[in-house]
């Protein structure tokens, strides 16, 4: 697999849409998060009103110790749908230039492409978990008061790296299937921005927890927003059964991706 | 011993045949060409073995035992275009290419060298002509010096110069025991460097053998005949001795000339002696051979396809 990877990197290291989103993500998210915290910090310092204070407590600290976990997990999961697009231009650019079967002619066999491309994923997430938990730990370093248990809700950094797996999968199924840069691009936003948001809305109707379950909220689910008043929050179901049902997602994704390119005539 | 063997090859695109139960053997160390129309199936076929299309019905071999993978490892390959990353240098190319093959970079600038694109080698490929991307493609497949080459129209986009060269390293890789399998539509290039060919059209195969046998048989399977043409001072003398000889068929004045139809085994050694024997000095004596041309429109006939 590390082979694989040392050749996916010869492809993307001189690239330079790569490097734009790479490090967009890299640098951006850092910056917004920080200078949000501090924004966020300042206001809360200043505020004197009972009003105020009522909705500081109702939003439980998000900057700080323990909640500073799901504040980054939750505002890095925002800025990874970049990587999303990043994937799919990575996987679609190959079909566009043809140079997936120049791969293949060359040797690979369609798995090892596969395998390659998995290795990226992999990177992608590694980097983005890497980055949230770093972030995480200086704001909350930074402006916590009290530091007894820093690492109390770091999970949320693994949920995290769950979530970029799922929302990467679903890219790399949407870029295998489509093919097309453009058309992929629009549907995995589409997919991410509206679709899986309007099936959330109609299935958490009536209480019911179906919504919970749709294809990316089952992940998004499991890091709240954390601006949101928890007592807003209707959600009944155990983590551990989302975490399954996002394990569930992942590998179906994995075996349509396998069985279609398996068997897929490898055409523009 | 056969590089490979390709049994009922049939690919299908929904009602379309691309390629209807294709059988043949392509022998080691041959040129081996296919030539067929635009259309034809050419580019299918090597798709279907290189394991870029998968195939309808029907099964190809390689010689070897190991994994189609594995092999196509020690296949250099240059398939329909040349596709490379756009971002990237020639030499960075090949660097992926040699990587993927499990190759060092050793060959890299003797390759680019062969090709006359060492010069160019740091320049980005999307600032290549389209005579340069073909002979990065052509230096892609020599890399790791393989045994066998496929070679999907070698000569696309090349301008007269850069068509003999390859045409001339086409041969000398046949010269170092190599195997080459080429697609094209072009007769001329077929017959100047193949020693056999296949011929395609609409999917279908319509001969298969040496370059000389496939001149020489008829469209119906049989044995065709030989034209040759000799001329001498005295014509209606010449006529008269040239018709006693074992296997001229007809005989007919052409200008000042006499066209013999022969028999395949008759040389034109036998008919010069022959006539030097009777008193006769031929001063023009020209083998007609039929033109892989005029083969390939009597077997596809001569309309284009589509």
């Amino acid at each position: 697999m590390f082979k694989l990877f040392k050749i996916e990197w010869l492809k993307i290291k001189t690239y330079r849409t790569f490097w734009i989103l790479f490090l967009g993500f890299l640098v951006f998210f850092p910056i917004a998060f920080y200078l949000s915290a501090y924004k966020f910090m300042e206001s809360m310092a200043n505020s004197k009103s009972i009003e105020e204070n009522i909705i500081k407590s109702l939003l439980d600290a998000p900057y700080v110790f323990p909640r500073v976990w799901i504040t980054a997990s939750w505002m890095g999961g925002l800025f990874f749908i970049i990587m999303g697009m990043l994937f799919i231009l990575l996987i679609t650019n190959e079909v566009q230039y043809r140079t997936h079967r120049q791969n293949i002619i060359d040797g690979w066999s369609r798995m090892d492409f596969l395998k390659a491309k998995f290795s990226v994923l992999i990177f992608f997430v590694a980097v983005s978990t890497l980055l949230v938990f770093i972030i995480g730990l200086v704001v909350g370093e930074v402006f916590s008061t009290n530091k007894s248990n820093i690492f109390e809700g770091i999970h949320y950094v693994g949920y995290f790296a769950l979530m970029a797996m799922l929302y990467l999968m679903l890219a790399f199924l949407v870029a295998i299937l489509v093919k097309r840069t453009g058309l992929s691009i629009i549907i995995y936003f589409s997919l991410v921005c509206i679709v899986d948001n309007v099936l959330w809305l109609i299935f958490t109707l009536k209480d019911s927890q179906i919504g919970y379950f749709m294809p990316l909220e089952v992940v998004d689910s499991l890091v709240p927003n954390p601006f949101k008043p928890k007592i807003m929050e209707k959600r009944t179901v155990a983590d551990y059964t989302l975490v399954m049902a996002t394990v569930a997602y992942i590998l179906a994704y994995v075996s349509i991706i396998i069985t279609y390119f398996r068997k897929t005539d490898l055409k523009t | 011993m056969a590089i490979l063997r390709l049994d009922n090859l049939t690919k299908k695109y929904g009602s379309i045949k691309a390629l209807d139960k294709v059988s043949f053997e392509v022998p080691a160390q041959t040129v081996f060409g296919i030539l067929g129309p635009n259309g034809s199936g050419k580019t299918t076929l090597l798709g279907i073995v290189m394991d870029i299309l998968k195939v309808t019905e029907g099964t190809y071999q390689w010689a070897g035992n190991r994994t189609t993978d594995e092999l196509r490892k020690t296949i250099g390959t240059l398939l329909e275009t040349p596709n490379f990353y756009h971002y990237l240098s020639g030499e960075d190319n090949l660097k992926i290419a040699a990587k993927i093959k499990g190759r060092g970079e050793g060959d890299i600038e003797k390759v680019l060298q062969t090709v006359n694109l060492y010069e160019r080698r740091k320049s980005k490929f999307n600032t290549y002509s389209l005579g340069m991307k073909q002979r990065l493609a052509i230096a892609s497949t020599l890399l790791g010096n393989p045994d066998v080459l496929v070679f999907d129209e070698p000569t696309n986009g090349l301008d007269p110069a850069g068509i003999a060269e390859i045409r001339e390293l086409i041969k000398a890789l046949h010269g170092q025991g190599k195997t080459i399998i080429m697609a094209s539509h072009i007769l001329d290039e077929v017959e100047k460097v193949c020693t056999h060919v296949a011929i395609i059209q609409k999917g279908i195969l319509k001969t298969v053998g040496t370059v000389a046998e496939v001149l020489n048989v008829s469209t119906t399977g049989n044995i065709a005949s030989v034209c040759i043409e000799i001329c001498a001072a005295d014509n209606s003398q010449l006529k008269n001795i040239v018709q006693t000889l074992a296997g001229v068929l007809t005989v007919v004045e052409m200008g000042n000339c006499l066209e013999l139809n022969c028999e395949v085994n008759i040389s034109p050694d036998t008919i010069n002696q022959f006539c030097f024997d009777k008193g006769i000095v031929l001063n023009k004596l020209v083998v007609k051979r039929k033109s892989l041309e005029t083969r390939f429109l009597e077997i596809t006939g001569n309309q284009s396809d589509r």
